[in-house]
């Protein structure tokens, strides 16, 4: 049974390649480009493990992850929040809210790959 | 998940389905326990159990602490690949498989052991 | 891992921040910008440096790195913005699009752009000054917060780790399950030896079904280092109690180890010893030897969180100061804010559209087809039917045609930047004045029409405008304006690029004329005549050529580029008082409405758009006017070509002709042929290139009987008799505006 998940972040390129590179690794994926559009990605499915970007439109990372902690079905996912180095106050932020796993961007695919894998695998 | 319980004189039987996860331990405790509660000697059925993470294992340990401590008997019967795996991976087929209280076991009573894969 | 489409994903995405950027800092230099466009620059430049760190662009990183820096600086209000600085930022913006055209072809790094990225990343260090040293160059050293699994530094053999966990109540509710991480770490390393601890788990009435009560002790054989076995629990490294022991660590570390810990002293050494870590004597020994120690060692901590080391918690605490938290809150808010618009729009790939719109075409023809078919058959029903599908299909046709249409704004806004910098390097004060930017045509159009475009407004800008003192001396404002300006016309779009310079002179241009051998001596020439002359091949009539639109590009080549989109351009100006270049352009490539004429057993389609009338000839005006010239049309010379003669068709012509009266760019002609057949969706195909050098032929098409019927290229037919008649000495539009009598004018 594959495991699913959903990668959240407002640029293309970025969701395309983490896709890629999960798919190659067995994990099923689904995209959402921002926090908004993410929660609609949730329902009715069932997502294992969420990537999400800190910095998008309509819904930030911060306030999804709060409101994915809100949801009955999700309250427990593991959530990996996409930080740079210059933003260790988001890095907080967002652990405090539930996200207690973080990629640092730029990040190389292989990264995210092991990231993911030590919260679930394929 | 679900939970069927049957209680055959001092002997029940849980049958437990779907997933053993955190998302249904809340749920699973209490019905595990009362079950316990209500017969000397338990079987848990994890056939149907199709994903078991860490809290779901806790249960299994739990049940099992308390039913030495009242001097009962629980085992763990067939259990599906999932809960299997999880076994595995904690090393904890051997514990949960086998009674492991103190006391003797009457000799009459056949100890179905299904060691973890 | 083929990340090839991705890569072309990144391309776009990030031209298109790049267009954000430059437009943002343009805003800010103009001092209209608001805190939005500064964040807005910096969220372009750290979206570009994340994805080009996925691709393992290195180079475009670490250059991004650094202006983001700047920008973060910025950002925070510890530096201001001045007009070097967006210069500066602005040199930066075209370096990041040069690196990454570079990186997404695979070019290695060209000598030129290495030249660039020094100078530019000197003025950077310049602003961030000694204080941005700390900065790690990215690519480098970010790689290291997440080693892969594979072990690094590979130790001479696999040797036995020690390795004691104790996980935190909170990780399962977080979604920490240690069954991951323990999972995970066999692929670091093989777990000889797994016990797992449940002395933590309370009776059951305290027991949280949601919480984590388990430890472990496991010894791993593994070939990695400590820092590759750490970061397999470095998401819950303030969520558990960590301690690893390398293979043939001291005896006293294993005591200290057992002591540690919140379990029976006992229990843990007979784990010890059963792993291996420990012989039973070496542990009898050295308990003996620290009875006295051990009795102080943690009695139970049953409860509560594991113990953390304090070091861990005063960093973990010591980074996060409140005030920070708060500033990033509020910027947080206006990003959101500033974003929320874009997420309208999907991204298509161009193909899928095209695509798309060629099978509507088709369809569009096959519906022609039917159509045509029941009312052959005189199928009532049928004919409703057909009648109610090209209905639908006109409207399906609209629609599709819709997806591909583009503002016009977008490329005008381009030019702010180029007027900026142009105007700046020739010392002059303009100003760019853009109106209609929300006029629609389609994409392909827009795509081509960037560099002609390009080419009229910097000719505008170096020889159009005049110098600030002549400007000041001719009593004009000392700043000049160039405007671009866009709208619909009768089916084309017109873009018009005038500027309030000093107009073309006339006998500048004549001169060189003369010299070229472009018009002989005497000869007598219109303005509009001579403003024509400097569309002609590399006719310049600039003083010097200077770098800026001295490219080896003439007006010649701004026409032709504007003609292969059937378009036409043209000229009018006036001394001293400015020069406008009006562009006509066709709204879309692919489809037309077409009006269906036959000639004998040839089909011709004329483009709808361009059809005035049809008037039918009357015996008496086909005799009054044969031969090619012109007819009297109500009162109205209108010049005419007889399509029969003009493509040489054999046969006489009918009994009855008529004149279909078409009109392109303010002239009108009348096209004689042989029978009307109505309009008629048509869809172009273009002409193969056996058949380019044809005149008079824009494309073709087929019918829904199956025959192919050319299609007339007005705009060429009307060129046609102007020159014509220019050679006859006089301008055709003059004659006919002169609304002279029928025939006094013909050759």
């Amino acid at each position: 049974m594959g495991k699913t998940v959903l990668i959240v972040d407002d640029s293309a390129s970025l969701r395309q390649v983490v896709s890629i590179a999960l798919k190659g690794a067995g994990y099923d994926v689904l995209e959402g480009c921002d926090g908004k559009d993410a929660l609609t990605k949730l329902e009715g499915q069932k997502v294992h493990l969420i990537i999400s970007d800190v910095n998008m439109p309509n819904m930030d990372g911060i306030s999804f992850v709060k409101e994915v902690k809100k949801l009955p079905n999700y309250k427990f996912t593991p959530i990996i929040m996409l930080t740079t180095e210059s933003q260790e106050a988001k890095k907080q932020e967002g652990q405090a809210a539930g996200a207690k796993a973080w990629v640092v961007k730029p990040f190389k695919p292989e990264q995210m790959l092991t990231a993911v894998s030590k919260l679930i695998l394929p | 998940m679900q939970i069927d319980v049957q209680t055959v004189g001092a002997a029940g039987r849980v049958r437990i389905a779907g997933e053993m996860t955190i998302y249904s331990a809340s749920d699973l405790k209490p019905k595990l326990l009362g079950a316990l509660a209500d017969c000397r000697e338990l079987e848990i059925s994890a056939a149907e159990v199709t994903e078991m993470d860490t809290a779901g294992v806790q249960l299994l340990l739990l049940a099992k602490q308390e039913a030495a401590r009242a001097g009962k008997t629980l085992r763990l019967a067939a259990p599906s690949p999932a809960v299997q795996d999880v076994l595995a991976c904690y090393r904890l087929a051997a514990d949960l498989d086998s009674p492991r209280t103190g006391r003797a076991e009457p000799a009459s009573e056949p100890i179905t052991t299904r060691p973890g894969a | 891992m083929d990340l090839d489409p991705a890569v072309q994903t990144f391309a776009a995405e990030s031209r298109e921040l790049l267009g954000n950027m430059e437009e943002a800092l343009l805003r800010l230099e103009a001092d209209s910008g608001e805190k939005d466009d500064i964040n807005a620059v910096f969220r372009a430049a750290h979206t570009i440096k994340g994805s080009a760190g996925l691709f393992g662009f290195d180079g475009i990183v670490s250059f991004t790195h650094k202006v983001e820096h700047l920008l973060d600086r910025l950002r925070d209000g510890a530096m201001g913005l001045d007009a070097d600085c967006v210069a500066l930022l602005l040199a930066c913006c075209d370096h990041i699009g040069a690196l990454i055209e570079d990186a997404v072809s695979g070019r290695p790094l060209s000598a030129e752009l290495a030249a660039t990225w020094r100078v530019l990343h000197e003025k950077l260090e310049g602003y961030l000054g000694p204080s941005a040293k700390p900065q790690p160059q990215a690519g480098a050293s970010e790689a290291a917060p997440l080693p892969a699994g594979q072990p690094q530094e590979p130790n001479s053999a696999a040797a036995d780790w020690h390795i004691s966990l104790r996980f935190g109540r909170e990780v399962l509710r977080n979604g920490m399950d240690p069954l991951a991480f323990l999972r995970y770490l066999a692929t670091v390393g093989d777990i000889v030896h797994l016990t797992t601890i449940t002395d933590a788990l309370p009776h059951a009435e305290e027991m949280d079904p949601e919480a984590c009560y388990l430890g472990f002790e496991i010894s791993l054989k593994s070939q990695a280092d400590k820092a590759a076995i750490e970061s397999v629990f470095e998401f819950v490294r303030e969520d558990c109690a960590i301690r690893i022991l390398p293979p043939r660590s001291k005896l006293s570390e294993y005591i200290a180890l057992i002591e540690e810990l919140p379990e029976n002293t006992m229990r843990l050494g007979d784990i010890l010893v059963k792993s291996g870590a420990l012989t039973q004597a070496e542990l009898d020994r050295s308990l003996r030897q620290q009875t006295a120690e051990a009795a102080q060692a943690p009695a139970s901590v049953a409860d509560g969180a594991p113990p953390r080391p304090l070091g861990e918690i005063l960093v973990q605490e010591g980074r996060v100061a409140q005030s920070v938290v708060h500033a990033a809150l509020d910027k947080q808010q206006q990003v959101r804010e500033h974003k929320a618009q874009e997420n309208r729009f999907i991204r298509v790939e161009a193909d899928k559209l095209d695509q798309l719109i060629n099978l509507v075409g088709e369809l569009v023809i096959a519906g022609a087809g039917t159509h045509l078919l029941a009312q052959r058959a005189g199928l009532g029903d049928v004919l409703e039917s057909a009648s109610t599908l090209s209905r639908l299909l006109e409207e399906v046709r609209n629609n599709a045609l819709g997806l591909r249409m583009v503002q016009i704004g977008a490329t005008f806004q381009k030019f702010q930047r180029v007027v900026r910098d142009v105007s700046r390097d020739l010392g002059k004060d303009i100003e760019l004045v853009i109106t209609g930017g929300d006029t629609e045509l389609d994409k392909s159009v827009v795509e081509q029409i960037g560099d002609p475009l390009m080419h009229l407004v910097r000719n505008a800008m170096d020889h159009g405008i005049e110098p600030h003192d002549v400007r000041l001396a001719a009593g004009k404002p000392a700043r000049a304006r160039l405007m671009l300006h866009a709208y619909h016309d009768s089916g084309s779009i017109v873009i018009e690029v005038s500027d309030d310079g000093g107009g073309l002179k006339r006998d500048k241009i004549l001169k060189k004329a003369r010299e070229r051998g472009l018009v002989g001596e005497g000869q007598s020439l219109t303005d509009a005549e001579v403003h024509r002359l400097i569309f002609e091949p590399g006719f310049s009539t600039a003083d010097q050529v200077s770098n800026l639109s001295g490219r080896g590009v003439g007006m010649d080549v701004v026409k032709r580029n504007i003609e292969a989109l059937r378009g036409t351009v043209e000229l009018t100006s006036r001394e001293s008082v400015g020069t406008t270049v009006r562009i006509r352009l066709p709204l879309t490539l692919a489809i037309i409405d077409g009006f269906l004429v036959g000639v004998g057993p040839a089909r011709y389609v004329i483009p709808l758009e361009m059809v005035l009338e049809c008037v039918e000839l009357s015996p008496a005006e086909r005799q009054a006017c044969m031969g090619e010239g012109y007819v009297n049309l109500r009162g109205q010379v209108l010049p005419y070509l007889r399509v029969r003669a003009l493509f040489d068709l054999q046969g006489q012509a009918g009994s009855r002709e008529s004149i279909v009266v078409v009109q392109y760019g303010g002239r009108k002609i009348g096209l004689v042929v042989d029978t009307l057949h109505g309009e008629f969706q048509t869809v172009i195909k273009p002409l193969g290139p056996l058949f380019r050098r044809l005149r008079g032929f824009s494309g073709f098409t087929i019918l829904g009987t199956g025959e192919v019927a050319l299609i007339l290229d007005v705009p060429g037919l009307i060129q046609t008799v102007a020159t014509k008649d220019a050679h006859g000495g006089s301008s055709a539009a003059h004659a006919v505006a002169a609304s002279a009598g029928v025939g006094s004018d013909a050759a």
